[in-house]
């Protein structure tokens, strides 16, 4: 006899479901997170180095490639902590059922968004006043 | 480590497609998951035009009319025919659910039909349920006491205490929940799984139970327990709309209080 084929999974799943759909915009935004973290230490180590390194960092932070992947994290980040609170209310026993998580699910998409940009307005403002 | 890709004896090559009949009314088009062990071929997907006018109301009144005129191989399983049974659960149209209460109404004209999700499959729909079954038996899903019953009658309940557990014992064992999983897909053979850790907590909250300690500590695992990610696919499927996932979090609550 035949081995046992493995029935399909992620090509026939439907991913564009509020329950799959959330908890892996959650992994990538996580990942994408860790990953930005290596401009955060560039920054840091840059500072700890003294002033010259200082200002060469500055001025390469500064080029508008980087400023857009700010702003994609920015969008990240907002998205990550609105999962984040939604997960840590589940890790209470609470809003687990059904109806509840398809609620949150559009409530942390809606949150983030308006998290996004709350903080792009923000920013904005202060870089041109 | 999780694989992706289907394994090379698993890919899906094209199947057969069996024609309309004549002046169809309500034609669907249904397209099958098959696979034949006697052949030595991979799976295949089957298509089968249809007329639904024909067939009764639900998916698996549409899988038994093509079995019974169309293709007397088809092979899936059923029982009840109302949902109480659990057998006839298969991945329809991108979500588990089981056949025989799933009304082709529902699911627009095209109906695509696969085996439960990530599981070895004996013969077309019919997937190998082995490991399922004995991931349940792991939790030990019966009444564990140290004293003695009382000499005149049953361990009795409260009326409050047995409604905690009227949800969570009504699980037929389908294994909708469990094949949604994701966590379950890539680590099936560590990871219990929604349905398991259900009738885990069915008998962790139990008022007569006598082993809770015992089924927490057995429980208290990396694997086990913990490679629960609360994506939600368990609730989100279970067709007796019973709620895995909260279980889940309950047992992990209980597992941070008993330290305190």
């Amino acid at each position: 006899m035949a081995e046992r084929p493995l029935s399909p999974h992620l090509s026939v799943y439907r991913m564009r479901r509020y329950t799959l759909l959330t908890s892996l915009l959650n992994r990538f935004t996580g990942l994408a997170l860790s990953a930005g973290l290596i401009l955060l230490v560039y920054w840091l180590m840059a500072a700890a180095a003294g002033p010259g390194a200082y200002a060469q960092a500055e001025s390469v932070l500064a080029l508008w490639i980087f400023k857009a992947i700010f702003l994609v994290l920015l969008a990240v980040f907002s998205y990550h902590l609105c999962a984040g609170v939604r997960h840590l209310v589940w890790d209470t026993g609470r809003g687990l059922e059904r109806a509840q998580s398809r609620a949150s699910a559009y409530v942390v998409l809606g949150a983030s968004a308006v998290l996004f940009l709350g903080l792009a307005c923000w920013l904005l403002i202060r870089v041109l006043a | 480590m999780a694989e992706f890709r289907l394994p090379a004896n698993s890919r899906i090559r094209a199947g057969v497609t069996h024609k309309a009949p004549q002046g169809a009314r309500d034609l669907r088009t249904v397209r099958i998951y098959r696979f034949d062990p006697d052949c030595g071929e991979n799976p295949r997907l089957d298509t089968f035009e249809l007329d639904a006018a024909e067939c009764g109301q639900m998916v698996l009144d549409v899988l038994i009319r093509i079995k019974g005129s169309r293709d007397a191989s088809l092979t899936f399983r059923r029982s009840c025919r109302e949902g109480i049974c659990g057998s006839c659960a298969m991945n329809i149209n991108g979500i588990n659910r089981l056949a025989c209460i799933t009304p082709v109404s529902d699911l627009g004209r095209e109906i695509r039909i696969y085996p439960l999700p990530h599981m070895p499959v004996v013969k077309d729909l019919v997937p190998d349920l082995t490991t399922f079954y004995a991931q349940y038996a792991s939790v030990k899903p019966w009444l564990m006491t140290q004293t003695s019953a009382p000499p005149d009658g049953e361990r009795l309940q409260s009326k409050a205490e047995q409604e905690k557990i009227d949800r969570p014992a009504g699980c037929i064992l389908c294994a909708c929940c469990s094949t949604a999983c994701p966590s379950y897909w890539w680590n099936s053979d560590r990871y219990l799984g929604p349905a398991a850790l259900l009738a885990a907590y069915r008998w962790i909250i139990d008022s007569r139970d006598e082993a809770t300690g015992e089924r927490l500590d057995a429980l208290e695992d990396p694997f086990k327990l913990y490679r629960c990610h609360t994506i939600m696919n368990c609730t989100d499927v279970c067709p007796k709309d019973l709620n895995p996932a909260k279980a889940i979090a309950e047992i992990k609550k209980m597992l941070v209080q008993r330290q305190s």
